[in-house]
This record gives C-alpha cells, structure tokens and sequence, in this order.
C-alpha cells in the first residue's frame, strides 16, 4: 500500500474533524444562543447605557468577516493584550461572538411579533414585565424565531470550516491533511461535503419537528 | 370605589378626555355611551392604567393609579375585557383564564385551573374548556375573555364595547351572561353600543360628548325628558335608533 492511498483509519480521522466541527458548532451556538437572548431581554427592558452597546457590539459582529474577527483574536488579542490564545479559544470566542449577534436580531424580531393587545391584557391582570415576558411572550417568540434560527444555524455550521486556517482539526482541516496526502481533491472534498450537507439537513429536520411541537396551537383546521 | 376627578387625557395636540369627573360605587352597572370616537375606549384604558393621564386624579378603592406602587393594587381590584378578546393564543381557553390568578395572586396551579373550569362551566363553555383560542368562535372567546377577568375576583369589571365584534347570535350569548352578572350584583363600568341592553342592566347612564361628560344620570332620568333635553344625548338616541 503507498502512501498516498485511502486506508480505513481516514474515515475514524473524518469523524474525529467532524466531532470537533460539531463540539465547536454546538457549544458556540449555546453560547450564542445565551448571550443572544440576553442582548434581546436588555433591548426588551429598554435598560439604558447597556441597549446602545448591546446594538453597537451586535452591528460591529454581524458587519464584517467572521475571518477577520477570527485573525483578530487569534493574532490581534495576543500581541495587544500579552495573553495567550489557543487555536480552540479563538474559534470559540469568535463564533460565539457572531452567532450571538445574529441570535440577537432574531431574538429581537420574535419579541416583536407577539401582539401587542395581549400584552396589554396581560398587564392590567398585574403581571409583571418578567413574568409577561416568560409566560405571554418567549413561548410564541420561541416558535416565530424557529424559522429563522434554523437558517442562521445551517450556515453557521458552514462558518465553522473558517476555524481551520488557524489550525483547529475540524472536519475541513482533516480534508485539507488527506488532500496534501492523497493528492485526491475530487474524492477528498466530495466527502468532506456530504459530511456537511448531511449534519446540515439533520439540523434543518430538527428545527422543522421542534417548530412543528410548539405550533401545536395553530396547527388546528376547521371551523 | 372608582374616583375620577379632573381627568384630562391628550394624544399630541389632540386632547381626548377634557375635564371628566365620575364616580362608580360599589354595586352599581355604569354604561358609557357616546359616538365613535368621544373617548369611551380611552377612558377605560385610563381607569386601568393603560394610558398615563395628563392632568386629574383616578382611584380605584383609593388606590392612584397614576402611581407606579398604587397601579398594582388598583389592577388586581378591576378586571378588563376588551373589544378584541386579547386572548393568549398559545393557551387553551383554562389557561387562558388560570394565568393571572397563578402569576399574580399565586394561587398553586392546580387549584387556579380548577377554578377556571369552573367559570367557563358557568358561561356554557365545560366542553371548550381545553380548546385554544383560535379554536373557538367569536363569542366563545369573548366568554373566556369574562372569566379570564372574573378568575381574578375583581371588585369592578371594565367592558370595552365586548360585544362589537360579534354578530348579534354571539352577541346575545355574551350579554346575556353580563346580565347574569349585573344581576349577581358585578360593579360593572360598561361601553356600549348596545342602547336598548344598557337601559336594561344599568343603574346608571354616562354619556361622553368629544372627550366631556355631558350627562351623568340615573338610567330612568336618562332615558327620559331629562335626557331628551340635553341635545347632543337626543341626536345620539334618535341615531342609534334608527340603526
Ligand atoms: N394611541 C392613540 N394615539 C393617538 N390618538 C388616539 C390614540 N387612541 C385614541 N386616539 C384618539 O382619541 C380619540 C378617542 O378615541 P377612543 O377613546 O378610542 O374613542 P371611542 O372608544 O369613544 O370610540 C379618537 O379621536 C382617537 O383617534
Ligand atoms: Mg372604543
């Protein structure tokens, strides 16, 4: 067998880039998905000082490269600040980040489309802007946002492939390595790509039965 | 007690409510009548603290609403139902009514629930009681928009023109509970376009002329010669008749 040839151990080495894809997306999009959230409960309760920032620091995410966000912290934290950054911080960091900013505008659309008359019944029955926000809004907020979130989630899953070039062994650095080795572009990134496609299409599936349970109440025809 | 002295109300330039003075005690059904427009559905929205006043004094059982610690307490003494329902879409018709009694007099959830069947047992609604709003009819979601306000025992109920989204089917189902209700001794303040339904269940008549109370009379006097000769309440009448 010569060097350049496929051996069964490439598929436990695409799994493993495909682990680390998939830990990075996952975790970065739960970071997100927290810090999004957050963002949208400051703008919801109008807190001075912290809404202008929140809408500045989502405006500079979503408005320019992730990559260059990325070479930003990996390279630009270190040499300003002296602190160490591993390749993994870094895409955690910068994912987060804009996941979070994207997260953030939908968020923010979905508080929106709750109507405002229930709102305003669920006021003069004395409930608070906590509890309103808890019982009336986030439920129907959660199933307007599934849509969207869905979208912004597939492409984030893509996003990840851009941690590879500061050395991150993910799915696309793998494919990278069994190019250089294989010399095999056609096969390699083929691959490499379904891989993708499938997970993305299983997270559209997700969102699709997720949105489906908490439009349970709309889902009734007749009358 | 409802107190109302001085109310002045502006949206922009244009002022709604100029100078209202009313009072509603404890047992009495109150109807606001005046043409589209005068104010009605602003008046409501300021008694329940949707609305900040301009200028003037509202109290319900001596509580101000105009002050943010007062308004809590002032809320949990009136119930609103509104024209458009404001039913919680996401919420069958017993959650619907449960969830202020659990949220804000926290009653355990269970017991809230139970209660609320209750009600909508009352208002014929046992069978719909697990349905979601977008379920039912037009007057099936006025009647848990009733016991959505009754579940929390208010002392007043605040009515917004309830019935003007309904047609005249559903909108004899929901009166003729209102009137069970006058009749059970419900404080009630009620806007309405329903004249001849008015005359029947109020003690009193208010009557709003762009944004001035111009009559406030026993409902016999109203719709009597004491009425008749104020001439805007005359027009109004004669319109409303011939509709
Ligand atoms: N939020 C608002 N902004 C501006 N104008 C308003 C608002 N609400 C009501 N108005 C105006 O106030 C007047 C009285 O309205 P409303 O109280 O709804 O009258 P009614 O219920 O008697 O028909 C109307 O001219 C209406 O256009
Ligand atoms: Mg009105």
């Amino acid at each position: 067998m010569r060097y350049g040839d496929f051996t069964p151990f490439d598929i436990i080495l695409l799994l493993q880039g495909l682990g680390v894809s998939l830990a990075l997306f996952v975790s970065t999009t739960l970071i997100g998905l927290v810090i999004g959230t957050a963002w949208a409960v400051v703008r919801f309760y109008r807190v001075p000082v912290l809404m202008q920032l929140v809408t500045f620091v989502a405006e500079l995410l979503k408005n320019s490269p992730v990559l260059v966000q990325l070479f930003l912290v990996f390279f630009g934290l270190p040499a300003f600040l002296k602190i160490n950054v591993t390749p993994t911080e870094a895409a955690v960091i910068t994912l987060s980040g804009n996941s979070a900013a994207f997260i953030y505008v939908i968020a923010v659309s979905a508080i929106e489309s709750v109507g405002r008359d229930q709102i305003e019944a669920a006021r003069v029955f004395g409930l608070t802007r906590w509890q309103i926000l808890r019982r009336v809004i986030a439920p129907q907020a959660t199933a307007f946002a599934i849509g969207p979130l869905t979208g912004l989630l597939v492409n984030q899953l893509q996003v990840t492939s851009l941690i590879s070039v500061i050395g991150v062994m993910d799915l696309t650095k793998v494919g990278n390595i069994l190019n250089l080795r294989t010399l095999k572009p056609f096969i390699v990134w083929t691959a490499v790509g379904l891989v993708y496609y499938l997970t993305a299409k299983l997270v559209t599936y997700a969102g699709a039965r997720f949105e489906k349970r908490l439009r349970a109440h709309t889902a009734w025809k007749g009358l | 007690m409802i107190s109302i002295t001085g109310l002045r109300k502006s949206f922009g330039a244009a002022t709604v409510l100029n100078g209202i003075d009313l009072e509603i005690r404890q047992g009495e059904v109150v109807s606001v009548l005046g043409s589209s427009g005068s104010g009605k559905s602003t008046l409501i929205r300021c008694i329940n603290g949707l609305e900040k006043i301009d200028a003037g004094k509202i109290t319900v059982d001596n509580f101000d609403v105009s002050k943010p610690r007062e308004l809590a307490e002032a809320r949990k003494r009136s119930g609103t139902v509104f024209q458009l329902f404001n039913l919680y879409p996401h919420m069958t018709a017993v959650q619907n009514v449960a969830l202020a009694p659990v949220e804000v007099l926290k009653v355990p959830r269970k017991q809230a629930e139970a209660e609320a069947r209750e009600l909508l047992n009352s208002v014929g609604l046992s069978e719909r009681a697990d349905a979601y709003p977008s379920q039912l009819s037009g007057g099936q979601r006025q009647r848990v928009g009733i016991c959505r306000a009754l579940a929390m025992k208010p002392s007043y109920l605040l009515l917004d023109e309830v019935t003007s989204a309904l047609d005249p089917e559903m909108t004899s189902e929901v009166l003729s509970i209102l009137a069970n209700l006058a009749k059970g001794g419900t404080t009630m303040v009620f806007v309405t376009h329903e004249i001849e339904f008015a005359r029947s269940i109020s003690s009193r008549i208010a009557f709003l002329d762009k944004g001035q109370l111009i009559a406030d009379l026993p409902t016999e006097d109203f719709f009597s010669a004491t009425g008749m000769a104020l001439p805007r309440v005359a027009q109004f009448l004669s319109k409303m008749r011939k509709d």
